[in-house]
């Protein structure tokens, strides 16, 4: 089993994010603060929701979403490109650890640094704000469980792309337009019925929409199918991840 | 026992490209083995498949008796390995990277560090210990690397190039230390561009040339099946000599010198001495050994005819 080998890899990857806290974990926050601080504060008062929550609290749980999809996501696409480009993912490959230890290891990484920057936006919002959390042991679920799915994401993504632009690229073209659109902003009935159709088919909606049930105890559409969607994409992309390192795909000749 | 089998191994590349033709190879338990050959011969490849690196496309490789593939998890822990490129994690000191290394052949940490001590004492690297990798030169760099390949203490060490631009005293330093380690017990198989490292170190040598071994046994042997020993005779004139005679032995000259190639030295060299003073006043007779260098480019320069 090597577990030994395997709990040392997942070491290496959560301790590889916080030797570059400055880079990983603050830039992240100070982000979600001005965001914060930007919408909330400032254009918040100005807002009114139909369904009666304030606004700022409203964008709490998107804007905390965000930033643990976007941090996970990186840290495992950006750790398996620097491998790549640096050429010591070989070490790793040479490893008498399976596919599914190896795109575990990774995984794990990227799902702690995206649940360090969802608890530190909550807390800070906690401070700053009058927003509580409804349900913790659920917030820490969608938590998890989104930062898990992404993290895998980026394990997939690492393992594909061929240059860090293509990295960047799934970042700013697929991933943060699905954010924007999946409702961190606002609510879907404010948007016209073919939008807020279009907007059921973004899976990163239900994964906001989740968070939202669970730490605002207000869900705008069904937080079953919000709890179906995130297992759901969270075992199609674990597979995926793992397949690639199992078989080798586009990292072994 | 042999520590890596070999049988019929073939890998062609994604494009057609057949690097290696169904090569057989065994390499005994605690031998210092030799895998040389031009650039694109198939040494990296092979290295790659033993380490799981690059996938096989047919044929069996064994490490000490256990499948690569079926036993991944036990033939890696028993290799070492120090690639051609070097590929330093860039985050960590060299003391943490080693320690990681260790850890994910499952040593235990306390264990891992203790490891990781005793190699870079060895490789007289302790005093870097707290430095990250880009701040080592290319010699530190390399030895980090076959450090890397030594902290979780493996039978077997494979070095693929270990003293590619590596200056002359680090190399030889190296060589003692390889030559040491293979003594306790370690199994080495080692790939050079460097024929002189081949022929000091290894016992045993195979050569390699577009896929397919091309010769393979003892490093004597080699040398002295397939090289022939230079005999120069300086004379005090060449004008007697009659170089269009058909002669027992290859003949060429310099401008006041004969120059014979010769297997048997020992056995010919008085027959040739007798045979040329008859012909002129001898000045100097110099004998130059065979070498594995002189085998390796005639057996490369034969199979690319």
């Amino acid at each position: 089993m090597n577990s030994t080998g395997f709990w040392t890899f997942t070491r290496r990857e959560i301790y590889r994010f916080l030797v570059l806290y400055n880079q990983t974990i603050i830039p992240g926050l100070l982000s979600s603060l001005l965001y914060i601080i930007v919408f909330g504060t400032t254009l918040g008062s100005r807002i009114e929701l139909d369904n009666g929550i304030e606004y700022i609290n409203f964008i709490i749980p998107g804007l905390t979403m965000m930033s643990v999809l976007n941090q996970a996501y990186q840290n495992s696409a950006s750790s398996i490109m620097q491998g790549k480009y640096l050429k010591f993912i070989e070490d790793i490959l040479i490893l008498p650890l399976s596919g599914f230890q190896i795109s575990s290891g990774y995984i794990i990484g990227g799902t702690i640094r995206g649940l360090i920057s969802g608890i530190g936006i909550i807390v800070i919002c906690i401070i700053l704000t009058d927003f509580t959390v409804h349900n913790y042991p659920m917030t820490l679920f969608y938590l998890i469980i989104v930062s898990w799915t992404f993290s895998a994401f980026g394990v997939i993504v690492g393992v594909f792309a061929k240059t860090w632009d293509a990295v960047g690229s799934f970042s700013n073209f697929i991933i943060l337009p699905m954010t924007f659109l999946g409702g961190v902003f606002y609510s879907l009935d404010m948007l016209p019925p073919f939008w807020r159709n279009i907007s059921y088919f973004n899976p990163i909606y239900w994964m906001i929409n989740g968070l939202r049930y669970s730490s605002l105890g207000f869900a705008e559409t069904s937080p079953s199918m919000s709890f179906i969607v995130c297992i759901s994409f969270c075992l199609i992309f674990n597979f995926i991840a793992t397949l690639l390192f199992t078989t080798g795909y586009k990292i072994k000749s | 026992m042999n520590a890596i089998e070999i049988q019929s191994l073939k890998k062609t590349y994604h494009g057609g490209e057949e690097a290696l033709k169904g090569i057989d190879l065994n390499i005994p338990k605690g031998s210092f083995f030799g895998l040389l050959g031009p650039n694109g011969a198939g040494k990296t490849t092979t290295i790659g498949i033993l380490t799981g690196l690059i996938n096989k496309s047919s044929g069996m490789t064994k490490i000490m008796n256990y499948d690569t593939i079926r036993d991944f998890k036990i033939t890696r822990k028993l290799i070492g390995l120090s690639p051609q490129e070097i590929n330093l994690d860039v985050f960590f000191s060299i003391k943490e990277i080693l320690t990681f290394h260790a850890g994910y052949y499952g040593i235990k940490k306390k264990i891992a560090k203790e490891n990781t001590n005793l190699v870079l004492n060895k490789l007289g690297l302790y005093h870097k210990r707290n430095s990250k990798a880009r701040e080592l030169s290319g010699g530190m760099k390399r030895r980090v690397q076959i450090a890397k390949a030594l902290v979780h203490d493996p039978p077997i060490l494979i070095l693929d190039e270990p003293t590619a631009g590596v200056d002359i005293e680090l190399r030889h330093m190296l060589w003692n230390y390889l030559k040491e380690i293979n003594k306790e017990g370690k199994t080495i198989l080692l790939t050079t561009h460097y024929i002189e490292e081949a022929e000091k170190l290894c016992d045993n040598i195979a050569i390699i040339n577009k896929g397919k071994i091309i010769t393979c046994g003892s490093t004597t042997n080699i040398i002295k099946e397939k090289s022939n020993n230079i005999i120069e005779i300086k004379l005090e004139s060449l004008d007697n000599i009659d170089f269009n005679l058909d002669y027992d032995f290859k003949l060429d000259h310099s401008s006041s010198s004969i120059i014979i190639k010769s297997k048997t030295v020992h056995k010919d060299i008085n027959f040739i001495i007798n045979y040329f003073k008859d012909k002129s006043k001898i000045i100097d007779v110099k004998v130059i050994n065979g070498s594995l260098e002189d085998a390796f480019l005639k057996l490369t320069a034969d199979k690319n005819e």
